[in-house]
């Protein structure tokens, strides 16, 4: 049967693909299908705008998530989706690639965006390619067309009452030649620099990791949370590697976003282009960040950083 | 005639650009300011095999041509003219003499560990009174018994202080005039042998330039390189090869150069366009690029001659002279088109300014290589 | 002892990358080429593997006639032997053929134990060829792994992948695939006696008629432009007045208050 499926590894992910999918299967006439692996969560999607929800089988202990592949692949080939969405996680990026493969079809790795060609039911997909320098459109000419969308590409699908949608359990036995030995969850983060409204995020410009705290202090008078840069995180250690925003690390559509002695490299301006506004204190006024901000302040950043909490304190009345 | 590079030397440059990116670059600007000798860059470059590129395996070296070392002491040299003027006056003027001149002897004792990057090397030949008359020198070396009593001084002696082996010239017969003058391999350590304090440079002030005093210096008879008499010869064909270096070190300054300017022409915005819009400074772009494009293939041609057994001795002044030449005008220009900032210190035009001048004096003044070149060319 | 083939791929070099402002077309006619970024890390942890338990590595790739000289570079990075699958229409293949090229090449020549790909290119970051590679194979994979370790007495390899809510510690027996992240190892800079080393190894070239078979397309790329972003751009000194005005229009666009 056709339609438009949905894999998220975690709920919030599932939710966001159902609303990226909704709009999908309108187009496309088709019904709405997602996958959990909780029976509870399936009504609870089926809220959410799920058709239909199908409903995984159980891991065992030392099954790792991609032990689902050949239980998605049996039941692709028997139902025939039009679109296979999955969040693009690092466990669902390896389970779209191995999938398109089994059911031998074209994969669209994360998808930032799509549009429609109605008439002959495709997707016009949108990636981005070379570190983020340059923005691709394509379309799947094979079924079904699978594409991976990055988690916060899509806001969460909004529940609608009384939706009515069917529970199938799936009857197929996952199976993975990988066995899990460990998971070590990682410390819990104190905060999720996604989520914020502000973000100060700290560049190279910084000279030593004591100075972080000057962009703390500025992260306080915002009510903000510190990002950084990649080197920040992986090479000098001065923060998490949770909070550094990037092509490879976090993308984040803060309200406001002030770099500070942050040059401005594509990898890093990626993941923080869909901030609202952008402020940059950069001492270099020739710093790729400049064309990137709304706002650039050219200065020394240990002059500039104080005033400007100095200004804002009095400006907040703080 | 084949104008391109063969895929292993776009690979050692290759090569070499990546460890200057990683080690170089971040150490270049801390290396000029404070005068600092680069020591973990050039153990790294033993490490690398680029202490010895042009000498056989056999002696420690890597066995390769010279046009890989020059290609190697350009791109160091774009990073930090420090760092490749050290490998330069290592390779060109300390382990070519005695692969040229030594004894099998010298070579296992010297060479080998000259080229494996386990020593530096230094060349001693400058005097007070003796810089582009190198004749005129004073040091003496008299024969007494089993040994050379080695007396005098050295001026601007590159690497002397951190140098494991020196070749040092001094006139063993007064009476012969230059030839006269022979050269004695001197390890670091020997008594009477003192070196001066580094001298605070306008450039390349990393680079270690001391006075070197030898008073009552005594070496083994053995360590004379060559014959007695031998040793002006031996200073100036060292220098002939030692100038396609100093070319490539000229080319590899004028190159950063411009690779500085152009970034910075696009960039730079006055009267709401970047200047690199400006025929001004366009005009001064091509004046720049079209100068450095002709050092490059001066320089690779001299190397590529020396490599194909052909005469180069006229081939490494033209070499040198102009590329030395390009890389003071167009860093000049460089600072002219950066304006205020290009004179600012901790911005890399600034240095490579001050870097480019020494091209033109050392390793044979501009004007001994339009002797050298007037010479060979009205014979 | 282990028999291991390091995947790589020839890329553009994204700094040489120009920008027809007007089109938003991408001006690729003066770029350079480098091995990609995160296969220098997959080539570098073979060549450890292999100098830690004996065996063999080797490189293959896939790519244009014109991209040869990639294999000295690869050859000067540790494996001792290339393979170079090649021809003309490879200028611009999709994942899916990738991954069917190296598994027709593999299979018919190569012995292995292990696999190491990059986590993904520089160029098209798709992050598919390593699992669907796999998958051809019918070989299991581990994929974004950051340490690796191979247990000899049980044929198997211990894979740390580093996921979104910590790490996964995995066993994979072999013959196996794992894609690996850049924090992995630090690529070594080729010595010059590498470099020159390279010559010296040999190279198998493997035209795609050598293969038997035509690969399609799946996907089918419609454009290709440089991203956007249309900011204001505005510049402001260091002085008090410059800050005040940028907190001034900060509070004016709602975003502090």
């Amino acid at each position: 049967m056709p339609g438009i499926w949905v894999f998220g590894e975690r709920r919030d992910q599932t939710l966001e693909l159902l609303n990226a999918g909704k709009n999908a299967a309108k187009a496309l006439e088709t019904r709405l299908v997602a996958f959990t692996r909780e029976r509870p969560s399936a009504e609870e999607f089926i809220a959410y705008g799920a058709d239909e929800v199908l409903v995984l089988p159980q891991l065992a202990e030392d099954q790792p998530l991609e032990s689902y592949v050949p239980v998605l692949a049996e039941t692709a080939r028997h139902e025939d989706p039009d679109v296979f969405f999955i969040a693009a996680t690092a466990r669902g990026k390896e389970i779209a690639a191995r999938l398109a493969t089994r059911l031998e079809t074209g994969l669209c790795s994360g998808c930032s965006g799509f549009g429609f060609d109605q008439e002959k039911k495709l997707l016009r997909m949108e990636r981005m390619v070379f570190g983020g320098a340059a923005m691709q459109s394509l379309i799947c000419t094979t079924r079904p067309q699978i594409a991976t969308i990055p988690p916060r590409t899509f806001e969460p699908a909004a529940v609608q009452t009384g939706r009515k949608g069917t529970v199938r359990e799936l009857q197929s036995t996952p199976s993975s030649a990988v066995k899990v030995i460990k998971r070590s969850p990682k410390a819990k983060e104190a905060v999720n620099i996604t989520e914020a409204k502000i973000v100060v995020c700290v560049g190279r410009g910084m000279n030593n990791k004591e100075d972080v705290d000057l962009a703390r202090q500025l992260a306080d008078v915002l009510g903000g949370e510190v990002g950084c840069t990649r080197p920040i995180a992986e090479e000098l250690h001065w923060l998490p590697e949770e909070v550094y925003l990037g092509i490879s690390g976090k993308k984040v559509k803060p309200d406001l976003y002030i770099g500070l002695g942050v040059s401005g490299q594509i990898q890093h301006v990626t993941g923080i282009r869909d901030s609202k506004v952008l402020l940059a204190v950069n001492r270099d006024e020739n710093a790729p960040i400049f064309e990137a901000a709304d706002y650039g302040i050219v200065g020394d950043l240990y002059q500039v950083v104080p005033k400007l909490i100095e200004e804002l304190k009095t400006a907040l009345k703080v | 005639m084949d104008f391109k590079l063969s895929e292993e030397h776009q690979l050692i440059r290759t090569s070499v650009r990546e460890f200057c990116q990683k080690y170089v670059e971040p150490a270049a600007d801390e290396i000029d300011q404070q005068a600092r000798f680069p020591e973990d860059i050039v153990k790294r470059l033993a490490q690398q095999d680029w202490l010895g590129i042009p000498f056989p395996e056999d002696y420690g070296g890597a066995g390769s041509d010279y046009l890989s070392y020059i290609i190697v002491v350009e791109e160091l040299s774009r990073a930090c003219a420090t760092t490749g003027f050290t490998l330069e006056c290592h390779t060109s003027l300390a382990c070519y003499p005695l692969f040229k001149f030594g004894t099998e002897e010298q070579k296992k004792r010297y060479l080998l560990p000259l080229c494996k990057g386990e020593i530096l090397g230094s060349f001693a030949l400058t005097e007070p009174g003796a810089g582009t008359d190198a004749g005129a020198a004073t040091t003496t070396a008299v024969l007494d018994g089993n040994q050379y009593v080695l007396n005098g001084s050295k001026i601007f002696i590159s690497n002397a202080p951190v140098a494991g082996v020196l070749i040092i010239f001094a006139m063993t017969d007064k009476s012969k005039g230059t030839k006269g003058i022979s050269a004695f391999i001197v390890p670091g350590k020997t008594p009477g042998l003192t070196i001066g304090k580094h001298l605070d440079k306008m450039g390349i002030r990393g680079s270690l330039t001391a006075e070197v005093f030898l008073k009552d210096c005594r070496i083994p008879k053995e360590n004379l390189l060559g014959q007695e008499g031998q040793g002006f010869r031996i200073a100036m064909m060292t220098l002939d090869g030692g100038r396609i270096g100093i070319a490539a070190q000229a080319l590899g300054i004028a190159q950063a150069a411009l690779d500085e300017s152009v970034r910075y022409s696009k960039e730079r915005v006055q009267f709401g366009k970047p200047i690199s819009t400006f025929q001004a400074i366009q005009w001064m772009i091509a004046d720049m690029a079209t100068a450095v494009e002709a050092s490059r293939f001066l320089t690779y041609h001299a190397a590529w001659c020396y490599d194909q057994g052909l005469p180069y001795s006229k081939e490494a002044a033209m070499a040198k002279l102009f590329a030395s030449e390009t890389a003071v005008y167009q860093t000049n220009r460089a600072v002219q088109i950066h304006g205020g900032i290009g004179y600012i210190k901790g911005h890399k035009v600034e240095r490579l300014y001050r870097d480019a001048k020494i091209t033109e004096i050392y390793e044979g003044t501009s004007e001994v290589m339009r002797m050298v070149i007037s010479g060979n060319v009205l014979r | 002892m282990l028999n291991i083939i390091a995947c790589f791929k020839w890329v553009i070099d994204e700094a040489d990358i120009k920008v027809d402002k007007g089109s938003r077309r991408l001006i690729l006619d003066r770029v350079s080429y480098k091995i990609s970024a995160y296969d220098r890390n997959a080539i570098e942890e073979a060549a450890r593997l292999q100098e830690r338990h004996g065996g063999s590595v080797a490189a293959v790739t896939v790519a244009p006639p014109t991209a040869k000289q990639c294999l000295k570079d690869a050859l000067s990075r540790g494996p001792d032997k290339a393979y170079f699958v090649n021809d003309p229409s490879f200028a611009d293949i999709e994942p899916s053929q990738t991954a069917s090229l190296l598994a027709a090449a593999i299979t018919s020549r190569i012995e292995f134990d292990l696999i190491i790909c990059g986590e993904g290119s520089s160029d098209l970051y798709a992050q598919q060829v390593g699992p669907a590679l796999a998958e051809r194979l019918g070989i299991p994979c581990a994929t974004y792994v950051n340490k690796l370790t191979y247990v000899e007495s049980e044929r198997l390899v211990i894979a740390d992948r580093k996921l979104e809510d910590g790490t996964e510690t995995v066993s994979v027996p072999l013959p196996a695939l794992v894609t690996i992240l850049p924090d992995t190892n630090t690529p070594r800079i080729p010595t010059l006696k590498q470099v020159l080393g390279a010559a010296k190894k040999p190279i198998e070239n493997i035209p795609l008629d050598a293969l038997g078979q035509t690969y399609a397309p799946r996907l089918q790329t419609l454009d290709t432009l440089a991203a956007t972003m249309d900011r204001r751009r505005l510049k402001f000194g260091p002085d008090p007045e410059g800050i005040r005005s940028v907190i001034g229009a900060l509070m004016k666009e709602g975003v502090i208050a």
